[in-house]
């Protein structure tokens, strides 16, 4: 089981490398968004290095609504979905390790990217820590409420729009604790509290989401 | 485990309109079971019940989903890896080795293509391409959705030995097609749907 596992976690990143706009799109729309915050405030060091963590969230937020778009797209169209559903292996565990590559792909280059941005934004380096850190604990929850709101939607036409909608009400407290650390950080206090609260979300929803879209992937192929 | 697939009193709703129902039959050792039927008649959708893709309306199924090939008429092929890669994927999935897949390649006259991708491989090629997981990893029953399309007539005649030697060995086939066919030896039972008004 774990040799399938690794199999298609390595299928996955082979087939996101290939089809490069899966991933690059987005992490283009990332960069661009974060240079665009500027224009609309103020160029004021001091007032950027304020706001800009809670902008480099909600841009990596809406980079991950993005990317999250197409995750089962080809695979219903070719069919692979239907093979997996009908594998030996269970469809929580191929699901796992379809997120993880969807989840090394779109968010981990993003993550890498952040330091770039903050010193673009003169980031003191313990709120860059924070950043990552909190990123790094809060990403994965995005790419599972994101891929649950899209094997929801799965068989509707438009559903980028209704997934915003789905997705981001969803996804408020990862956002609340997420910008939650960079402000400890900023105020010099320690992250440890905030960073637990979202370590804790995110074993949650590695632990009972995929179940959840498993489920879900069922009744929406069920046509 | 009995080798034998039974199916009971299925019905199947789509959109308010009943697709068909009352449908039976009971599927022994080395037997094929032919679907028939117009565009539109439900053998996508029967063929979907049966391999436990989608629930019918009402009626039984017995059989174990595991002992199965499905092959849809998508093909179920990753078009971004290439032959080989396909292959491998197939075998992960069912997780088995794929030690053979030179012979069945070749079998498939898709041996000078091994390495190229799937999305640049013709539609009878990528249909074959599905096909091969058939003959790679044997199990005992093997439920297809319009096998012979895009296939051309050498093709299909090496798909339809292929079949001839699965029910030979004591495996069972639904198979639903446009095109009629024949096998030695085979007792083929036929299901027409489509022979059912709309209420």
């Amino acid at each position: 089981m774990l040799t399938s596992f690794n199999h298609l976690l390595y299928t996955e990143l082979l087939l996101l490398v290939r089809r490069s706009q899966d991933w690059l799109y987005p992490l283009g729309f990332f960069v661009v968004v974060l240079c665009v915050f500027p224009l609309a405030f103020t160029p004021d060091p001091l007032f950027l290095e304020k706001y800009i963590p809670g902008c480099i969230w909600i841009a990596a937020l809406f980079a991950n609504v993005l990317a999250i778009e197409t995750i089962f797209y080809t695979d219903l169209e070719d069919g692979h979905l239907e093979q997996l559903l009908l594998s030996e292996v269970p469809l929580t565990f191929l699901l796992l390790a379809k997120l993880a590559a969807q989840w090394i792909a779109t968010s981990l280059p993003l993550i890498i990217l952040t330091p770039l941005i903050g010193l673009l934004f003169h980031l003191p380096g313990n709120v860059m820590v924070a950043m990552c850190v909190g990123l790094l604990l809060g990403t994965p929850i995005l790419t599972l409420i994101g891929s649950l709101c899209v094997a929801l939607t799965l068989g509707l036409q438009q559903q980028g729009v209704l997934l915003g909608l789905l997705i981001l009400p969803l996804v408020t407290p990862v956002l609340i604790f997420g910008v939650n650390i960079a402000q400890q950080a900023q105020a010099h206090f320690s992250i440890i509290g905030a960073s637990a609260f979202l370590a804790g979300l995110l074993v949650l929803a590695v632990t009972l989401l995929p179940w959840a879209i498993a489920a879900t992937l069922r009744v929406s192929l069920d046509d | 485990m009995t080798m034998i697939f039974e199916a009971t009193k299925l019905s199947c709703i789509r959109q308010q309109r009943i697709l068909f129902s009352d449908v039976s039959f009971r599927l022994e050792k080395g037997g094929l079971l032919l679907v028939q039927g117009s565009n539109g008649s439900g053998k996508s959708s029967l063929l979907r019940i049966l391999c436990g893709i989608a629930t019918p309306y009402s009626g039984d199924i017995h059989w174990t989903p595991q002992h199965m090939h499905y092959i849809g008429h998508t093909n179920g092929i990753k078009l971004g890896l290439t032959v080989l890669e396909n292959m491998r994927l197939f075998a992960a999935l069912i997780q088995q080795p794929h030690d053979e897949t030179m012979p069945v390649l070749t079998q498939l006259e898709l041996h000078p293509y091994q390495h190229r991708l799937a999305k640049h491989l013709s539609a009878g090629q990528k249909r074959r391409l599905a096909l091969a997981k058939l003959l790679l990893f044997p199990k005992p029953l093997w439920i297809l959705d319009e096998p012979l399309t895009a296939l051309d007539a050498h093709s299909q005649r090496i798909f339809l030995s292929a079949l001839e030697t699965h029910l030979k060995n004591g495996g069972m086939a639904i198979v639903s097609s446009h095109h009629a066919f024949t096998l030695n030896d085979v007792k083929i039972q036929t299901l027409t749907l489509g022979e059912y008004s709309p209420c």
